[in-house]
């Protein structure tokens, strides 16, 4: 066996992880946020309205806090715009709509969305705020406790 | 030397390698989970019904009521048994939807049946819930003599309204279960019955009184 192959193989691994680990590319990144803290694990939905109308209305919504702890020391001197992600859920019809304490933006999504929420230089290595987040959805076909799936990416320019 | 810095970057590299692995493993660590609370209800209101601080748009809730309202009719004696329908009157006073202060039903003529069915289940034979009167096999007077119920019958209509009504019009049968209707899952639904007497027999003079009771049940 040549001795080449190994080494050929160590090459290509370098080149790879070395275009995953450049943060200062322009590209767009997953950014960790494990450090963030919801208030509960559960949001409890209620009925937007108590009583039906004649027409029907079957909209649930609840609100939950999370200490949200961004970790974008990678890009640290870097500008970049941050994104919050509402992937496409398993409950039907989810509205996201988040306020904040002023250090991200505040906004709205819907699922496929990706939403501004910082734009600029990253001079930390966390971006942390407190995000309110009103949650509406469909509670016509709601058969139990469901995940809401969301996630941060940056652009790094 | 040149061999030995490649060695060094390739353990760098591998290095470095599960150092994004950990982390990207990591990034999931909290999640949220969205729950309905409370979210099965129902409402039922046969006759006058009770919100409290006044109908829903107004900010109301729905409340407990339990007052027996009662539909009655006095034939004249010389059309006892003529075989011509007598309307029935309502002592009820709800003329009103408690959803909005619609005014719905026109007093005394009609008696207001409504409610509301609220579910976040999509499950099969949750679609809907079903409004049954129980009804007893006669009305009886004092005598113990009898008028069987299914003497009576009803129209169904509503203020504004065209189309299908949720509770449309039928006959309590002499004795046993009559469904009266549905209401589908979120939706609020509403009919006012006018009430005849078939006068189709000839009875013992006196008051014939019977009791149905209306159930809504949701699955």
């Amino acid at each position: 066996m040549s001795p080449w192959i190994p080494v050929a193989l160590i090459v290509a691994l370098l080149v790879a992880l070395a275009l995953a680990a450049a943060p200062a590319d322009a590209a767009t990144y997953r950014i960790d946020d494990s450090a963030s803290l919801p208030r509960e694990s559960t949001a409890l939905l209620g009925w937007r309205s108590a009583v039906p109308s004649r027409y029907g209305d079957d909209t649930l919504q609840g609100t939950i806090g999370v200490a949200l702890r961004l970790d974008v020391g990678a890009w640290r001197g870097n500008a970049g715009r941050i994104y919050l992600v509402l992937p496409e859920q398993t409950t039907a019809g989810v509205r996201l709509a988040w306020r904040t304490q002023g250090r991200l933006l505040p906004g709205q999504a819907t699922p496929g969305q990706r939403v501004l929420v910082f734009a600029g230089s990253i001079a930390t290595p966390y971006l942390e705020d407190r995000l309110e987040l009103d949650i509406e959805t469909g509670g016509g076909d709601f058969p139990g406790t469901q995940p809401l799936n969301f996630h941060f990416e940056i652009d790094v320019d | 030397m040149q061999g030995r810095m490649q060695k060094t970057k390739a353990a760098a590299g591998i290095a470095a390698g599960v150092i994004l692995l950990a982390c990207a493993l990591s990034a999931q660590a909290y999640t949220i989970n969205l729950s309905p609370r409370s979210p099965r209800t129902i409402y039922l209101q046969v006759g006058v019904g009770a919100f409290t601080g006044g109908t829903y748009n107004q900010g109301g809730s729905p409340a407990v009521n339990g007052t027996i309202n009662v539909v009655s009719v006095t034939v004249p004696a010389a059309q006892v048994g003529n075989g011509t329908a007598q309307a029935m009157t309502t002592n009820s006073t709800a003329s009103i939807s408690l959803l909005d202060n619609y005014a719905f039903c026109n007093l005394p003529g009609q008696l207001y049946v409504g409610g509301f069915y609220r579910s976040t289940s999509s499950s099969a034979g949750s679609a809907t819930a079903t409004l049954v009167a129980s009804v007893p096999a006669n009305l009886t007077n004092a005598g113990g003599q009898t008028l069987p119920f299914s003497q009576v019958r009803w129209t169904s209509s509503g203020n504004g309204d065209s189309g299908a009504q949720p509770f449309p019009a039928g006959a309590f049968p002499a004795g046993g279960t009559v469904t009266i209707g549905t209401i589908r899952r979120n939706q609020w639904a509403e009919s006012c019955h006018a009430y005849s007497y078939l006068n189709s027999s000839v009875p013992a003079a006196g008051t014939y009184t019977g009791r149905v009771t209306y159930t809504l049940s949701a699955p």
